[in-house]
């Protein structure tokens, strides 16, 4: 290679390191991605995902709200505008056919709207599948993750599929079957988590 | 300008599981080795966690994320479109990929090596896979045998045998080929499930065994046997007892002082000189250029680093990329047919199988009489076929995102209630199907995305192939029955289309005797630059029904010691 190759290969270099550590930066951030009409919005949307019922709290009881802002102020920064769009697709949806705020809709009203979303019938909502789908599987995220993140307050989520918790060591008889095991109720960060 | 370093005899770039290898044997016969890898050293106590948004949803086990910011594209024909993938399935560190592998710890079969003479021997040639390039390997089973003896006691290996020295075991895989010893470790533990499965099996007429693997399933060499704690899949073992090549071979070669490790370089090219032999590499370090002279150099990236280094590496000798004026860099790739490539199947049973911890495929149970050529092809239209395997280890997050089987919405209450009572209850399998390479399969640079750096990504071509996709459903049909035959109430087969990108793909420097279609030769070393060999699944010519990463060990093992011992014609 010749020596005006290396020295430019060189300077490239250099400049793409910078936003390495920008990016680094912004990570390390715990700032609130979402305003509190959009959270409002988004409690009700995961609150109809996880309701609250005889087999345990609710989503945003749980703390899957919390969960999903965090991730978009930071890991998940680069879809933060794309979700906002999809929070407030949602609600101009409720808006325009049920003329009420989607947080203010009825529970039937709401899973109406979330049904015609999930199957792609929702009118004037051309990415409501997409937006859909993901928002369900950050709540499944918030609500079975480690509580570090903010979610899956009390354990609610580990409990309710029976996940019986992050031993850093397993037994035998802890693989047994038609056997209920102990929960073990803690983060793999200590009790330090999220709340 | 680059900053010249000092020369050594042998760069190896990556410290995967591959070149993690290689180092051993280079150090020990007393050469001075320079391990450049773009990672760095993990730490398990500090990067190792049980936690399934940090090593599966996020995939952060991994340190200087440099492959992530050259993801292949990836397009199905030749006339499509290729675009770049979300994520990049390998990873940089010391160590590699072997840090968060499943581990299993497989000797290809004997056929894996002569498919096509052993295809057209016993059902004539109509039987080839049309389309495909394959040939025999230019390297036996039994050739390898010792190198496979001698990686699976330096790293550690947990199995059981099926065949020493013909003598056959049913405890082991009785469909293996021949070995010399015993694994140096029995299997890891049994569990209530895997032995429901087990038994489920023999009432078929079937004979199942327990997954070779490389984790200790007992104190091994100074580390800890297997917590069994359910976070190995995409995660670092906390105990060290998963025998990652930055717990096993890379420190071994430290001792003798020989190997120098080089980390967070991000080598760029490899230089050639007038007359066609390599002359070291240049790395990227911190934001500086180093060119790092070498008598040899070996290349052990992963298949697609390892093709697209080669390609960029352009010089007078070699205008269209390193060891390529036959134009083969690149050619022969194929990637896995697996669970990914949509080959999975899920079963529900009407009980709670606690497979919540465990060590995923590594505590699995095996089924190998669907697989290779263990049974009869004839009418089939097909060649191979796959090994079958069901775990232990499920995470939280996978199992509340569980299929619902039709049983339930997949929100809201009724679901809540599907969930609480289920997701103790679904097991899935691995099903690894033999694959192979063809003409319109293949990789070569992407001539619109480029890397941060300006060089172009990897761009790979890959579509479905009628003989995988038969051997696939066939063994599909085949879980389907053992998962029946252990009580299963529902069973979901993936529709497979195929792999995408993976960290079981093949080819691109293929090892062959003939120079027309193949990059490097029987040990290892490319047809055109002497001094350049090639490690890694880049080399192999078939992947066999099972993981790939033994058998590049035992490869890269070879090719170091044929390296040591050669040392004065190869280094020149």
């Amino acid at each position: 290679m010749p020596p005006d190759e290396i020295s430019r290969r060189a300077v490239i270099v250099s400049a793409a390191i910078i936003p390495v550590a920008a990016i680094t930066a912004t990570a390390q951030q715990t700032e609130t991605a979402l305003s509190s009409t959009q959270l409002r919005i988004l409690a009700a949307f995961v609150d109809r995902i996880i309701p609250k019922d005889e087999l345990g709290p609710s989503a945003s009881e749980s703390g899957v709200p919390v969960y999903i802002n965090r991730a978009l102020g930071d890991y998940l920064a680069g879809e933060k505008a794309a979700f906002i769009e999809g929070l407030e697709a949602t609600d101009a949806l409720a808006r325009r056919t049920q003329k009420a705020a989607f947080a203010d809709l009825t529970p039937d009203k709401q899973d109406a709207l979330l049904t015609s979303m999930d199957n792609g019938t929702a009118e004037g909502f051309a990415n409501a599948r997409a937006f859909f789908n993901r928002a369900r599987r950050l709540a499944l995220e918030g609500m079975f993750g480690d509580p570090y993140y903010g979610g899956n307050k009390n354990f609610a989520g580990w409990d309710l599929i029976k996940y019986p918790g992050p031993r850093l060591a397993t037994s035998q008889d802890d693989q047994k079957m038609g056997v209920d095991i102990k929960p073990y109720h803690h983060s793999a960060y200590g009790e330090n988590h999220g709340h | 300008m680059a900053i010249n370093l000092k020369p050594v005899d042998v760069a190896v770039v990556g410290l995967g599981a591959a070149g993690g290898v290689a180092v051993l044997p280079l150090a020990r016969a007393g050469l001075k080795v320079a391990g450049i890898e773009a990672g760095t050293w993990m730490d398990p106590a500090k990067d190792f966690k049980p936690d399934e948004i940090h090593n599966n949803v996020r995939g952060l086990v991994t340190t200087v994320p440099k492959a992530k910011k050259e993801i292949p594209t990836f397009r199905t024909s030749p006339d499509a479109q290729a675009r770049q993938g979300a994520t990049h399935p390998m990873m940089n560190a010391v160590g590699g990929t072997s840090i968060h592998y499943h581990a299993q710890s497989w000797r290809l079969k004997p056929w894996d090596f002569k498919s096509r003479s052993e295809t057209i021997k016993r059902y004539g040639a109509s039987l080839l896979p049309k389309g495909s390039t394959l040939e025999d390997w230019p390297v036996s089973y039994l050739e390898l045998e010792q190198y496979y003896d001698i990686v699976e006691h330096e790293i550690g290996v947990s199995g059981k045998a099926g065949n020493i020295q013909g003598t056959l075991d049913p405890a082991g895989n009785v469909y293996e080929g021949p070995r010399q010893r015993e694994y140096p470790m029995p299997p890891l533990r049994t569990s209530d499930y895997l032995d429901h499965m087990h038994k489920a099996a023999k009432s078929l007429g079937w004979k199942p065994f327990h997954a070779p693997s490389a984790i200790n399933s007992q104190p091994y060499r100074g580390r800890a046997a297997c917590a069994y704690h359910g976070y190995c899949d995409r995660g670092g073992c906390h105990v060290r007892a998963k025998n990652s090549t930055c717990f096993t071979t890379i420190p071994e070669a430290q001792k003798t002082k020989n190997l120098t490790v080089f980390d967070k370089a991000q080598v760029t090219r490899i230089v050639a000189d007038g007359n066609g032999k390599v002359t070291g590499v240049l790395y990227i370090r911190e934001g500086k250029e180093y060119f790092q002279p070498a008598k040899v150099v070996l290349v052990s990236s992963y298949t697609y680093e390892n093709t697209r280094l080669l390609l960029l590496s352009k010089s007078k000798v070699y205008p269209n990329g390193l060891s390529n004026n036959h134009g083969q860099v690149g050619k022969h790739y194929f990637g896995h047919w697996d669970a990914q490539a949509g080959v999975g199947v899920t079963a529900l049973f009407p009980m709670d199988v606690n497979t919540w911890y465990g060590a995923m495929l590594s505590q699995g149970v095996v089924i190998d009489e669907w697989a290779d050529d263990t049974f009869d092809h004839s009418g089939l239209g097909f060649i191979g076929g796959a090994s079958l395997c069901t775990y232990m280890e499920k995470h939280p997050i996978a199992a509340a995102s569980m299929l619902t089987f039709g049983r339930a919405p997949a929100w809201g209450s009724k679901w809540k209630q599907f969930v609480h009572e289920n997701a103790g209850r679904f097991t899935g399998s691995y099903l690894q199907t033999n694959s192979f390479p063809y003409e319109n399969t293949y990789l070569d640079l992407d001539p619109e995305v480029k890397d941060p750096l300006g060089d172009p990504v990897c761009r790979v071509t890959s579509g479905p192939k009628d003989n995988e996709t038969r051997a696939a459903i066939y063994a599909q049909n085949k879980m389907e029955e053992w998962y029946r035959a252990a009580g299963a109430i529902e069973v979901v087969k993936g529709q497979p289309f195929g792999p995408a990108l993976s960290t079981h793909t093949y080819g691109g420097t293929r090892m062959g005797d003939n120079p027309e279609t193949n990059v490097v030769d029987k040990w290892g070393f490319s047809h055109e630059a002497p001094n350049l060999g090639m490690l890694g699944g880049s080399v192999f010519g078939t992947s066999g029904a099972r993981n790939p990463t033994l058998t590049m060990q035992a490869l890269a093992w070879r090719t170091a010691e044929h390296l040591a011992k050669n040392w004065k014609s190869i280094a020149g």
